[in-house]
Parts: structure tokens; C-alpha cells; sequence
């Protein structure tokens, strides 16, 4: 389902420029879920960036649901995004003056849909993540760990293909971790693709592969017996 | 338009920033109020010289030849230029529904006898409308009629002052007076309001002493009064148009101001007009700024809003709004502040010319007004100018990178 080949990208600074991926080959199938780590500066960010649409490739090929992803107008981006993509990000980035049913069906309302028709689409998954009765109360009214729930409400709202989720634990506490591990597990067994970028350990060891990045290229790519997260909770 | 989130955004960012919005919203209200205000005042001075207009000018137009100040045409300066028969046709002629009434004058200084008594008077040999045109009673017996005219009759219609002289208590009407040794039956009196200049003049037919002097055709001038229906445009107008037209019907340069005189009772209001036009181009010119400083002010606390804004927009993005979007939800905000400010300041400005109108009612300052057109207009600017002003705010916003939203805060 994502399919990328050669992939090259560096930054200009200054006069000389900064290599930040050395041709990364990856490749990720329907129903996976892969860890993304390194130290900062491997270029795991970057390679998210990518792959979210939110940069582009110097060269390569970058494949996602057989639709090559190349030259992409911002309005076409946007499209993309929001049909192939859900995110999920460290600190949340709910809109703070929306409360969460309106965050869920932001995505939709880009997509055009009716009030109506998203409000119940999103009521739909605000149940589906536990959080229906809260769903006219402001992100400041809620927990980190019903912050991020409502930000995955969010990023499935759209149905998308593939789930990017940026140190999705990265703000939580290890216990409210696991509870939002244990749901993302949960999406994984119902066949969502899930793409994630962490630095720790036991967050990439409950996924299925993990794929190391250091300075810019792909150091190792490994399945895991996956840590099923519900046992901690 | 009407969408419900759309709206519900824009009214989000105003709360988030009430203070800023209202400074800088009451900019563009503090110079729509202005402009309102100056336009009010300007169509009072307006008001106040057309009521005068109104009230005290005659509809007339004299018009008369004299000699030319400027070579045109082959002809040489210093040419006279003579007014005839055929002219006064022409005009009739021309303008038609443009003029009420018109009479070609042919005047002498002459003796006028009855019995033993007899003075110098001025004769006016004219067309009957000409009683119209200087608003003449008759007192006894009728003044000229077509007929007298056509048959070119020895007529007279003697003004009152001319009668007390001539014959004294005696009754006027059927008796014989002479003028250069002509008889002429008076057939009328008149009186003319307590002018006694007029009262003083004697009428005739004018084909009648065309006939005796000189078996002529000329005329010495030609008065006319133009449709009342005019209002103080149209009468200029017209009276431009006919002395263009005699101009080029005489040969004579279109710049030659001394040629042919027109006396136009509007004509003194026309400097008035185009100085009230003046005022009214410097007060849309003043408001106009005014309101620039406004658009700026909004512009500005836009740039910085997106500013403060740059982080969920790059969210949105990330979820998928299209630059068009985005930039839909800033422009329609400055419309919004734009156009609800301007809209205030314009109903506050004609709120107070509603109030203060009836109250002023001075010769040369009344009923101060703005009319629906300079609204709607003023409106349609104010739209127009949150569009401007949101437009480099949009374009900012539009650009946002969605890689913002990725950064950790």
C-alpha cells in the first residue's frame, strides 16, 4: 500500500546544504503497523513529513495507494491528505475553541460533507474511541489521554488509508500510554495501517515491525512479536 | 456564504480579539461617519441654493447679437451680428418642448401723440407670448393676439404709466394715438406688478414695425423662458446647448464670449453647482483616506491575528483545508469587520442627519441628506475594501506550511 524507493531529501543551510535522507527504500503493506525510531537528527521526521505530504522528496519515488505522490499543487496535497491520511500528532493540535465532536468533523467539513450527515459520522467515532458524553465539552476540559482520543476520533473520521502518528504518546503519562497503545492496537486488528514515529522502546516494541533510522538511512528493518498493551492496563 | 462553521470561526477569532477588533473596526466606522456627515452638508448647501433658485429667479433667457471679438470662419473680428426672423424659426424649430414660451423683440425709442399730449416711450414690437415672458396683467381691453400679427396691424397695448400720461382719466381702449406719423388703435393696458420701468413701455406687433421700418426681417433680440418642468440642470443645459447652436448657426468661435450675450437667470447658480460639485469630490477624496487608514488598521490586525493563528491553520491544513479554504475564512472575517463597522458608522451618520435635518432649514443651508445611491455605493466600497484589506492576511494564511503542526509546541 506504500511503496518508496530511493527516497533523497536535504535541506539548504546556509551556502552548503544538509543531506537528511541518503535514499530510504520502504515498504509497507495493508494492515501493518510499524514503529519509526532514531535519535533525533535520523531523519525519522522528516521521512514522516514526506510520506504525511506535508514535504516533498529532492528524488525518489513515493508510491501510496498506487497513486504517485509527485509535484503535488497545495490543493491537491490537501485532497490527498485528507482522503489517504490520518494524523495523529504528539501534542494533540485540537482546535482549541472547537469543542470535540466539531474537532472530529473538521476533516469532513473539508471533504464538504453536510452538517448533519458529519456530526453523526463524527458522533459515530467519538463512540467508537469512548467519548461520546463528552462530546460539547472543550479539549481544555478534557485529559491528555481523552485529548489524544479525540485527535484519533479525529484522524479516523475521514476513513483514511493509512494512520501517521507522531510520538502519539509522546505528552502521556506510561499509563495513559499504554490505554491509547491499546487502542491504536485495536485499530490495527480491525485493519488500519499505522505508521508511527517514537523514540521509545516499549512504544515501538507494540508494534508488528520496527524500522531504525540513523543519519538518514534505514539502519535495520525487523518484525516484532508484537507487546500487546493491554495487559498493562 | 451561510455556512453555519464558517461563521462560527469568524466569530471565534473577533471574540479571541474584541478590543483589537473594535479599535481598529471603529476606524473604518469613525471615516464612513465622516464621509456621510460632508456628503449631508454638501447636499444642504445644495438644498439651500436650489430653494433660492427656486424662489426667486424667472425662467428667462435674453438673448442678444453684438459684435464679434474673434476671427472665425474666414470672417474678420469686429463683425455685428443680427438676429432674424428665421432664427427665432429655427429655435421654435429645434427645440421644441425645450422652451415655454418665445418672442423676438424689435424695439424703437419713439414719440407717441394723443391730442395735444405726447412723451418718448420705448416701443416693444413683439409676439403675443411676450406677455407671458414678462409676466404682464392686462388691465383693460387684450393684449396682442395672433391675428394682429398676421395681418400686421397698427396696434398698440399702452403700459399704465403711458395711459396716466397720455390721457390722463380718459378711458384708453378704441382711441387713436400717432407715432412717427402713423395712427395705431390702442387696443389694451396692462400694469406689471409695480414695475414702473415696464409700465412705461408700449407693445405693437412685431411684423407690424418689421413692415413700416425698414421692410426688415431683423430682429434687435430674442427672450424666451425655458420649460418649467426644468429643474436647475436641464435649464443650463439647454441654455448652453442653444448658444452652441446659434454660435455655429452665426459663424461665430465657440469661444468668442462676446458675440452673442445670453442672460440666463439659472446662469449665476451654475458657478454655485459646480462649487458645490468641488466640495462634494474633496469630501469623498477625504473620506476616502479616511477610510484607507481604516482598511490598513484592519489589514494589519489580520497579519497579526494569522500570526498568532499560524499553528491551527497548519493543523487544518494538515486535516486537509485547501488554501481556498483558508483563505475564504480571512477574507470573510474582514468583510465582516469591515462591513459591520463601515455599516455602523454609516447608520450612526445618517441617524444624525435624520434628527438634525428638520431642524436646519437655513436660506443657504437646508435639509441635510444623503441619498439611497451614496448608501448602497458606500456599502458595496465597504465590501469591496474588507476584501482589499483581508487579501494580504489571506494570502498569508494560504501559505501557512501544514508542517507546523507537527512541530511541538
Amino acid at each position: 500500500m506504500l511503496e518508496i524507493k530511493n527516497l533523497h531529501k536535504s535541506y539548504p543551510i546556509g551556502d552548503s546544504s544538509l543531506h537528511v535522507l541518503k535514499g530510504i527504500d520502504l515498504s509497507v503493506k495493508e494492515g501493518e503497523m510499524v514503529a519509526i525510531m532514531g535519535s533525533s537528527g535520523s531523519g525519522k521526521s522528516t521521512l514522516l513529513n514526506i510520506i504525511g505530504m506535508l514535504d516533498e522528496a529532492d528524488s525518489g519515488q513515493y508510491i501510496l495507494d498506487e497513486l504517485q505522490i509527485k509535484n503535488l499543487t497545495e490543493k491537491k496535497a490537501a485532497v490527498y491528505r485528507n482522503k489517504f491520511l490520518g494524523f495523529i500528532f504528539q501534542s494533540f493540535n485540537l482546535i482549541s475553541y472547537k469543542n470535540a465532536i466539531e474537532n472530529v468533523a473538521l476533516p469532513l467539513y473539508y471533504q464538504g460533507m453536510k452538517r448533519k450527515e458529519r456530526q453523526e459520522l463524527a458522533l459515530f467515532h467519538l463512540e467508537k474511541v469512548g467519548l461520546a458524553n463528552w462530546s460539547d465539552h472543550l479539549p481544555k476540559e478534557l485529559s491528555g489521554g481523552q485529548k489524544q482520543r479525540v485527535a484519533i476520533a479525529r484522524a479516523l473520521a475521514a476513513n483514511p488509508k493509512l494512520l501517521l502518528a507522531d510520538e502519539p504518546t509522546g505528552a502521556l503519562d506510561t499509563k495513559t500510554s499504554y490505554e491509547i497503545m491499546e487502542f491504536i492496537q485495536q485499530l490495527n486488528d480491525e485493519g488500519k495501517t499505522i505508521l508511527m514515529v517514537t523514540h521509545e522502546e516499549d512504544i515501538a516494541n507494540m508494534c508488528k515491525r520496527i524500522v531504525r533510522l540513523r543519519d538518514g538511512v534505514i539502519m535495520e528493518d525487523k518484525k516484532v512479536t508484537q507487546v500487546r498493551a493491554a495487559q498493562y492496563v | 456564504m451561510f455556512d453555519r462553521d464558517l461563521w462560527s470561526e469568524v466569530f471565534n477569532s473577533i471574540k479571541k480579539n474584541k478590543m483589537r477588533t473594535f479599535l481598529t473596526g471603529f476606524s473604518v466606522a469613525w471615516g464612513i461617519f465622516i464621509l456621510i456627515l460632508l456628503l449631508g452638508s454638501i447636499k444642504g448647501l445644495q438644498n439651500g441654493f436650489a430653494k433660492q433658485f427656486e424662489d426667486d429667479a424667472s425662467n428667462t433667457v435674453y438673448i442678444w447679437p453684438n459684435v464679434t471679438k474673434k476671427p472665425y470662419g474666414g470672417f474678420d473680428a469686429g463683425r455685428r451680428i443680427t438676429l432674424k426672423n428665421k432664427d427665432v424659426e429655427y429655435i421654435k424649430g429645434s427645440f421644441e418642448g425645450s422652451f415655454e414660451y418665445i418672442s423676438s423683440v424689435f424695439s424703437r425709442n419713439l414719440t407717441v401723440k394723443y391730442k395735444k399730449e405726447f412723451s418718448n416711450f420705448p416701443i416693444l414690437a413683439v409676439y403675443p407670448d411676450y406677455q407671458y415672458i414678462e409676466k404682464t396683467t392686462v388691465e383693460k381691453g387684450r393684449f396682442l393676439e395672433n391675428r394682429d400679427i398676421e395681418k400686421k396691424d397698427k396696434v398698440v397695448v399702452l403700459g399704465k404709466k403711458v395711459v396716466d400720461e397720455l390721457f390722463k382719466d380718459e378711458d384708453p381702449i378704441g382711441k387713436t394715438v400717432i407715432m412717427n406719423g402713423f395712427p395705431y388703435k390702442v387696443i389694451g393696458e396692462f400694469s406689471d406688478g409695480g414695475n414702473e420701468r415696464e409700465e412705461n413701455k408700449v407693445y405693437v406687433p412685431i411684423t407690424t414695425f418689421q413692415r413700416i421700418y425698414g421692410n426688415t426681417d431683423v430682429v434687435n433680440n430674442i427672450v424666451l423662458t425655458y420649460n418649467p418642468k426644468f429643474n436647475f440642470a436641464e435649464a443650463i443645459n439647454f441654455s448652453d446647448v442653444l448658444e452652441e447652436v446659434l454660435k455655429r448657426r452665426m459663424i461665430i468661435h465657440p469661444e468668442d464670449q462676446g458675440a452673442i450675450y445670453f442672460n440666463n437667470s439659472a446662469e449665476g447658480f451654475s458657478n454655485i453647482t459646480e462649487f458645490t460639485n468641488m466640495l462634494t469630490v474633496i469630501s469623498v477624496a477625504v473620506g476616502f483616506l479616511i477610510l484607507v487608514a481604516g482598511i490598513v488598521g484592519i489589514g494589519n490586525i489580520l497579519v497579526f491575528i494569522i500570526k498568532e493563528r499560524t499553528k491551527e491553520i497548519g493543523i487544518r491544513k494538515a486535516l486537509g483545508a485547501r488554501p481556498s479554504q483558508v483563505m475564504r475564512l480571512v477574507i470573510l472575517e474582514s468583510i465582516f469587520i469591515t462591513t459591520v463597522s463601515g455599516v455602523g458608522g454609516l447608520l450612526f451618520g445618517t441617524g444624525l442627519l435624520a434628527i438634525v435635518s428638520p431642524l436646519l432649514d437655513l436660506p443657504a443651508f437646508s435639509k441635510p441628506s444623503v441619498d439611497n445611491t451614496t448608501v448602497i455605493i458606500a456599502t458595496v466600497i465597504l465590501i469591496i475594501a474588507g476584501v482589499f484589506a483581508g487579501l494580504i492576511p489571506a494570502l498569508r494564511a494560504a501559505n501557512v506550511k501544514p508542517i507546523v503542526a507537527l512541530r511541538a509546541d
